[in-house]
């Protein structure tokens, strides 16, 4: 093993150690290793809370375990995986997966570049704008379902209410019960609470761009438009292929707001992923299958974030 | 179009757009608070009323005094303060580890702590029950703040790792030269500056502790150790409860949130977006 190069000079000569824990960690401080020191209560921790449930998860889904009927638990093999290929509910999930992921990206990206956009005109009004825009980014996933549980409820819903009163509905609507509603539904909620990051994010990107920039290219006769497409979108593309990825995460991986709006319902109609693994394993103690779903939907993301980075860097070049 | 007016188009245009999506955000959540302090009678009508024809606060008496809510709003405290102590401590230190020096497997460690992002929370979740359940840890307000960690602590290393790369190493040098240790200039030198950065990142933290709800269902199942998510979750199953209370026990639980949030916003914008900019 080599040794830690810190950015100071050699340690000072050796001392008799101090028996006050004080000095004692100063002089600890001064010796060769002091920067691994700092690392490894973090190490020990990601090893102890990560990455041993990972590997430990991975294994279980090899594995037939329920706490259910735990005579039958054991070594399987592919048993589960070979499973998954006729589940019907796992088919269903895949796709509805897809689709609240890739709609849910898109609308969430969309709202937040141009939030971002309209934002960066700067002035006193943007800068709390840009503050009260991020509220719904911080509210517990909780609190955000009652909200609009409460808004698109079907007898008091007041979104039921004002759509009828500007005719767009006869009547209260059930957008929850309904297969066709209660995805778009969920995936409303779900741009309500994702774009304020995009903003964020998107905002300090436009706001790091050098404004010699549009002054330069104005004086070539560049107009927004053509501004917007060779300047601010190549510049950006670093912020917005690390928060797509980071987002895409988010929502393959969160079953909050379907787990307590609809919890998959009607019939399969909002079945995810996460939701169908977390299910598994909260409500049936079916650690093993839970185990199995949560693999390959981990494979699926990794897939997709490799893909996704290359060909970014590919369009770039 | 002459410039001036194709710039007084583009501003009134930004200013609409951002009208429309304050709205879109804040008027959910104005919502809330209005249907909080109406009488159950009121909120349950044929006639939705928008500007609430009487003002009460049953709504937060009923919350508080029934279900045991002070209760799940105290073990939330609590699993957010250890929480806190255990993220802050370790990461603090291996955020400034990471800063400072260089050492073999730095880039690799770093990189490591960034694709944990990417483990589904329900593929942990299931071994950390098991292993929880082996050290008796199951509805303890440590073991669900252990759990906490898993997600927490590599964004709070990548957080205080930016706060820590803007303060100079030159500092510490020179408390160096003038015969402190490398403990001692830590604790004298660079925490004071970093102190910002240090109470913006709890903050994040602790609204995170504060907010979840996966973890804290799988983990908890009695009223000793259940945090609000959970049992607000709950109570909508179990009581009926009517929306009035329902939302009285939202806002309660956001307002520290919120002011938290407003509070140290600056510093923390700053914190969660340094990475992002820099690529």
């Amino acid at each position: 093993m080599s040794f830690p190069e810190s950015t100071i000079s050699d340690p000072i000569p050796t001392r008799r150690f101090s028996l006050n824990p004080f000095t004692f960690l100063g002089q600890i401080s001064e010796g060769r290793y002091w920067a691994y020191y700092l690392i490894i209560p973090s190490l020990l921790l990601v090893a102890l809370v990560i990455l041993y449930p990972v590997i430990s998860g991975i294994g279980l889904s090899f594995q037939e375990m329920r706490l259910t009927r735990p005579a039958k638990n054991g070594f399987i093999g592919l048993q589960h995986y070979q499973d998954l290929l006729t589940d019907q509910i796992f088919r269903t999930a895949v796709l509805n997966t897809l689709e609240w992921v890739v709609v849910g990206v898109v609308s969430q990206f969309l709202v937040g570049l141009i939030t971002a956009l309209a934002l960066n005109k700067g002035g006193i009004v943007m800068k709390a704008a840009g503050v009260i825009v991020l509220l719904p980014w911080i509210l517990p996933s909780v609190v955000a379902g009652n909200i609009w549980a409460l808004m698109l409820d079907s007898r008091l819903g007041v979104i039921n209410d004002l759509f009828v009163k500007i005719g767009l509905l006869d009547q209260y609507k059930a957008w929850f019960a309904d297969p066709n509603t209660a995805l778009p539904a969920t995936m409303l909620i779900s741009l309500w609470r994702g774009f304020p990051f995009f903003t964020l994010l998107l905002l300090a990107g436009l706001q790091a761009i050098d404004d010699d920039l549009y002054e330069a290219s104005a004086v070539d006769g560049a107009n927004r438009w053509s501004q917007f497409w060779h300047i601010t979108l190549p510049l950006l593309r670093p912020v917005i292929v690390a928060t797509v990825v980071l987002r895409v995460i988010g929502l393959v991986n969160s079953p909050d707001l379907l787990l307590l709006l609809t919890n998959g319902g009607p019939g399969y109609a909002t079945q995810v992923l996460s939701l169908y693994a977390f299910q598994k394993a909260y409500s049936d103690f079916d650690f093993g299958y839970s185990g199995a779903i949560s693999v390959v939907m981990f494979l699926i993301l990794m897939v997709f974030t490799v893909i996704y980075v290359r060909v970014s860097r590919v369009a770039q070049e | 179009m002459s410039q001036r007016n194709a710039n007084r188009f583009w501003s009134t245009l930004a200013y609409l757009v951002i009208l429309g999506v304050v709205v879109f955000s804040v008027g959910p959540i104005l919502w809330t608070i209005i249907t909080s302090l109406k009488p159950e009678q009121d909120i349950v009508t044929s006639e939705l009323q928008y500007l609430p024809r009487n003002i009460t606060l049953d709504n937060y008496v009923a919350i508080w005094n029934r279900s045991g809510y002070p209760r799940l709003i105290g073990n939330s405290t609590i699993v957010t303060v250890i929480t806190l102590v255990i993220c802050m401590l370790v990461g603090t230190l291996a955020a400034y580890g990471f800063s400072r020096y260089q050492f073999r497997g730095r880039t690799q460690l770093l990189l490591v702590y960034l694709v944990i992002r990417m483990f589904p929370v329900v593929l942990m979740i299931v071994p950390l029950w098991i292993m929880m359940r082996g050290f008796g840890l199951l509805n303890t307000h440590f073991g669900l703040a252990l759990a906490y960690t898993t997600f927490l602590l590599p964004i709070c290393i990548w957080m205080m790792k930016g706060f820590f790369d803007a303060i100079p190493p030159e500092l510490e040098d020179a408390a160096r030269i003038d015969g402190c240790t490398r403990l001692s200039a830590l604790f004298r030198v660079v925490m004071p500056l970093a102190r910002g950065g240090l109470v913006a990142t709890a903050v994040f933290i602790g609204i995170a502790a504060w907010n979840e709800y996966l973890f804290a269902l799988m983990f908890t199942n009695s009223q000793n150790s259940q945090t609000w998510p959970v049992g607000l979750a709950l109570m909508v199953g179990e009581f009926q409860l009517p929306w009035g209370a329902l939302s009285a026990g939202g806002v309660i639980s956001v307002i520290p949130v919120i002011i938290l949030f407003g509070i140290v916003q600056q510093s923390l914008v700053r914190g969660l977006t340094a990475g992002a900019v820099k690529g």
